[in-house]
């Protein structure tokens, strides 16, 4: 496949790094030097030139192109390109790095021509999410910008160790938990469980079977199951499976970025309760107004008076989302100090993760990396639609608009005919729903859809 | 009053930074455009076969004077941002002294003093309502129509009407409006003119609903004292939030059912016009429901009524439906600043006397024809003192003060701080100087009476306790103390921040 990559900063070079083996790449970036880093390194093409630039695109033959990637670290200019070159090469897919969740809401509404968006904001809040969100999950993904949860839970005997959970779960350890829960869904038919609202169980996994679960199947220790979900069913499930592990209900964030503010918003959504430090009073007020149930102190964070004050260590959890790697470290070591038992840091520079880890912070995550990781797992294959694979690739989760002339549109559930596959959630008006037998699908309602992968062009198709 | 002769000496020595020339121009427009409404009563009393000879004289007068002070300040016609407030200022206090002319010229013995038509005057056009006339019917009709008619104009704002209709003000308007609007930042996006015109058609639809309601009333047998002339006539005050009556008892000869009618309007008059507008024309409620400002009123109206016929009912006052009704009926009244009573509410005991002068403090909401502090205030200072305690606690915490979810700048909440100081102040020295000067007079006027004067009149209420009740008058009261009392009338309309600020030497300096 012939890709071309617009920009050649951080997350430019991780793609690079991971396409360049096995693809035809170009990059293209208005900096010289960092291109000469880029092909001493790699087995790259590479061009000096502006992205925006319609010649500029032309000359480098965007038109032969199959994938065009812009992430430079400019919006505007990734957005400019991606559509210029839909002008130009209507063939080739775009897959656009944006900085602005408000692009990708328009994206959403299908008011920006372009066949994928990636935001490093989003992508880096729900990293966050999954981590501290679900602490009994093995595995967590998010859909529908957070609203739809699809999460894999192990169900392991009540006695055993949580060798296996996330490093948090061991961290929140929590000595004694109501066993009794579990009851209400292990070991009884689906039909009679007493399931978490606004979720259902998509999948269960035994031994080497896979089932996709009618009401009278039921979950039985040592399964694995796939629950799709709101973010607050997942919760529910993790406290469910898992009781003796307590949940993050307390949260301090660190800088009042745009990263912060996404990781925040996040949060927020699940009913976590999240503090906000911010340094610069001005940033401070515009956050505050944005995040209402959020708390926002400006101070540095680092003032010993403070953190005594507000209780700092007494959060479950501290995430460091400022500028700086070094301040970063310093509040996140002197916040372990004061008591926080799990601390994650947002690292920018690549070097810095290393530092993190030796300096005891429990996760680093580097937006840039999680971006490209997001931009790499839709590269590899262009069906940008389809938005995970299960269990090597037998089981696909679809994530679909319903167009007008679909023949299931205006049916209830219960009627429709599709089997070997489970709509799971609904987005509709920006809200996620999911469906009960009433329900019925609507034209331009985005469906998250858990497919057979051999059926998946069929679903597509009748959608 | 600004004495122009003076401020011209001042002019000379230090250069002034107020247009004056230009003010009065557009104040003398003002002037002459208002004393059309003299061609209301003016019908009325041909209608009745009354002399109609003082309004016209009033008329004569009143565009003469403005056409003379026009001609005679020709060529300054614009009016930057910092006139507006001499503008304002000037126009409700000569408009008020205009409409006092017909009172005099009308030789009714009520009102042969220059005080005290000036205070009916300026009570009708403030939509206070508090009278000086003892005895109602011995006015006549023509009279009688002129007062409601002065609370109708003065409602939506004689500053509003020139907005709506003088093309001149297309430039510069929204100062004006700004300081005659009730309540704080208004924060219009739209035409200010557009604006203008929507809320004096709404005004006006309303108006016209309430009357037909009146005579639907009366033609179904449900109201049997109400005629035509009532109807119009308490429409005329009800909408404004005015609170004159033409009954010698006022709101309390009608029945049930006109009690009722009379509070629901009461009520909506009360509600935020640019709402209402959304919500009555372009049938979209949401936003109104949503608006918190709305809630807390309704909130506030439905404590004060269960309060107020808990109160009516244990004192044996009123029973069964009586007391809810005048219950109801007193708290929107009083609430909203109208001041129709429907009973005599000073017969009622210390306990409802205390709550209602409470109540006077509340106000509509902002953006009404209703006086007071205005709840949206009383909302924003709550939360304020929230984030005051908060703070105590928690220095860092940063706490923005929202309003429907927006936040509100730290100025607009220091303006509403000092609203509120200035508002409790104002009540405080007037009425200090009511009681003193009432002492001083030998008028028979306890203290309390004093007080709830000085709120009611700041309010622009209207009707007080003792002898200045709801079956009273405000006739006893010295001279001097009715001129507080006007001072206080015209402050408490215009929000007291535009008079407020003529008063400051920097407001005159270059």
């Amino acid at each position: 496949m012939k890709i071309l990559i617009i920009g050649a900063g951080q997350v430019g070079t991780t793609i690079v790094e991971a396409l360049h083996e096995t693809h035809d790449v170009t990059v293209l970036d208005v900096d010289a030097g960092r291109l000469t880093a880029i092909a001493n390194r790699y087995d790259v093409t590479t061009r000096t030139g502006n992205g925006a630039s319609r010649r500029t695109l032309q000359e480098t033959g965007v038109r032969s192109v199959d994938l065009l990637i812009c992430c430079t670290s400019r919006d505007e200019v990734n957005i400019i390109a991606a559509i210029l070159s839909k002008k130009i090469a209507p063939e080739t897919k775009t897959i656009v790095r944006t900085t602005n969740v408000e692009y990708l809401e328009a994206w959403h509404e299908r008011q920006l021509d372009v066949d994928f968006i990636v935001s490093s904001e989003l992508e880096t809040a729900h990293a966050v999410s999954r981590i501290i969100g679900v602490p009994a999950a093995r595995q967590t993904d998010v859909f529908a910008d957070g609203q739809v949860q699809i999460v894999e839970f192990d169900i392991d005997p009540v006695s055993a160790e949580n060798g296996r959970g996330s490093p948090l779960a061991a961290a929140l350890k929590a000595g004694h938990g109501a066993e009794a829960r579990r009851g209400d869904v292990i070991g009884r038919p689906l039909r009679d469980a007493r399931i978490p609202r606004n979720s259902k169980v998509a999948s269960i996994i035994r031994g080497h079977q896979m089932i996709v679960p009618r009401g009278d199947a039921t979950i039985q220790v040592g399964d694995r199951i796939i629950v799709i979900g709101s973010p607050e069913s997942a919760r529910e499930w993790s406290e469910l499976l898992a009781p003796d592990t307590r949940r993050v209900d307390d949260v301090v964030i660190y800088g009042c970025g745009r990263i912060g503010t996404a990781v925040a918003r996040v949060l927020l959504e699940q009913n976590i309760r999240v503090r906000m430090i911010e340094s610069s009073r001005e940033r401070a007020l515009e956050v505050a107004e944005e995040l209402p149930k959020a708390r926002i102190y400006n101070s540095t964070g680092i003032d010993p008076d403070f953190l005594e004050r507000e209780r700092i260590g007494a959060a479950r959890a501290a995430i460091f989302a400022m500028r700086d790697d070094a301040k970063n470290h310093y509040a996140a070591t002197l916040a372990k100090l004061y008591g926080v038992n799990f601390t994650i840091a947002i690292v920018h520079d690549a070097v810095s993760i290393g530092v993190f880890e030796r300096a005891g912070i429990d996760v680093a995550i580097n937006p840039r990396e999680v971006t490209a990781e997001e931009i790499v797992r839709h590269a590899h294959d262009p069906r940008t639609r389809q938005v995970a694979m299960l269990e090597g690739d037998r089981y696909e989760i679809l994530d679909v608009v319903v167009r007008d002339r679909s023949k299931l549109v205006n049916r209830p559930f219960r009627d429709l005919p599709m089997t070997g596959s489970l709509i799971g959630a609904i987005v509709r008006n920006g809200r996620a729903v999911i469906p009960h037998g009433d329900d019925m699908l609507q034209p331009g309602d985005r469906v998250i859809i858990f497919t057979e992968a051999r059926r998946a062009a069929e679903v597509e198709a009748a959608l | 009053m600004i004495n122009v002769a003076r401020l011209r000496r001042a002019a000379r020595r230090e250069t002034i930074g107020v247009d004056v020339g230009a003010a009065l121009n557009l104040v003398a427009a003002i002037v002459k455009y208002a004393s059309l409404a003299l061609l209301v009563p003016t019908a009325v009393a041909i209608g009745y076969g009354e002399p109609p000879w003082p309004f016209v004289l009033t008329g004569a007068v009143g565009v003469t004077g403005g056409w003379t002070l026009e001609r005679a300040t020709r060529g300054k016609e614009h009016v930057g941002a910092r006139e507006g407030f001499l503008v304002v200022s000037l126009s409700w206090l000569l408009v008020g002294a205009l409409g006092a002319l017909p009172y005099l010229l009308s030789g009714e013995e009520q009102l042969t003093r220059p005080v005290d038509a000036f205070f009916e005057s300026m009570s009708g056009f403030t939509t206070t309502g508090a009278s000086v006339v003892t005895d109602v019917p011995e006015l006549s009709r023509s009279l009688l129509m002129w007062r409601q008619f002065s609370q109708w104009l003065g409602g939506m704002g004689i500053i509003v009407l020139a907005l709506a209709v003088l093309p001149r003000l297309r430039v510069g308007g929204r100062q004006l409006f700004e300081s005659e609007a009730p309540g704080p930042e208004v924060g219009f996006t739209e035409r200010v003119r557009d604006t203008a015109r929507r809320l004096w058609i709404l005004y006006v639809a309303l108006t016209l609903l309430l009357i037909g309601v009146l005579l639907l009333l009366r033609g179904a047998g449900a109201e049997r004292s109400m005629g035509v002339y009532d109807a119009v006539a308490h429409a005329f005050a009800t909408l404004p939030i005015g609170g004159f009556s033409t009954r010698e008892r006022g709101v309390a000869e009608f029945g049930p059912a006109t009690h009722w009618t009379l509070a629901l309007f009461m009520f909506l008059a009360g509600v935020n016009f640019a709402l209402l507008f959304v919500a009555l024309v372009r049938r979209r409620v949401a936003p109104l429901l949503r608006d918190q400002e709305f809630r807390l009123y309704v909130a506030l109206l439905a404590v004060a009524s269960l309060v107020l016929a808990a109160i009516l009912a244990s004192t044996d006052v009123h029973e069964g439906e009586a007391a809810v009704r005048h219950g109801v009926f007193q708290a929107v009244s009083i609430m909203t600043t109208t001041g129709f009573a429907s009973a005599d509410f000073a017969a009622w005991g210390a306990l409802a006397a205390v709550a209602l002068v409470g109540l006077m403090f509340l106000g509509g909401s902002a953006g009404s024809t209703a006086g007071s502090i205005k709840v949206v205030r009383h909302l924003l200072i709550g939360r304020m003192l929230r984030r005051e305690l908060d703070q105590t606690v928690h220095p860092e915490v940063v706490y923005p003060v929202r309003l429907n979810g927006r936040m509100i700048d730290e100025r607009t909440l220091r303006a509403v701080i000092v609203f509120v100081l200035l508002y409790i102040g104002l009540f405080a020295v007037g009425a200090l100087a009511i009681t003193v000067d009432s002492a001083l007079a030998g008028a028979d006027v306890s203290p309390f009476e004093a007080v709830a004067a000085s709120a009611a009149t700041l309010g622009n209420v209207g009707p007080s306790f003792g002898s200045a009740g709801p079956m009273g008058s405000y006739a006893d009261f010295s001279p001097f103390s009715k001129l507080v009392m006007i001072a206080l009338m015209w402050l408490g309309r215009l929000e007291i921040i535009p008079i407020a600020v003529l008063f400051t030497k920097n407001y005159w300096r270059a």
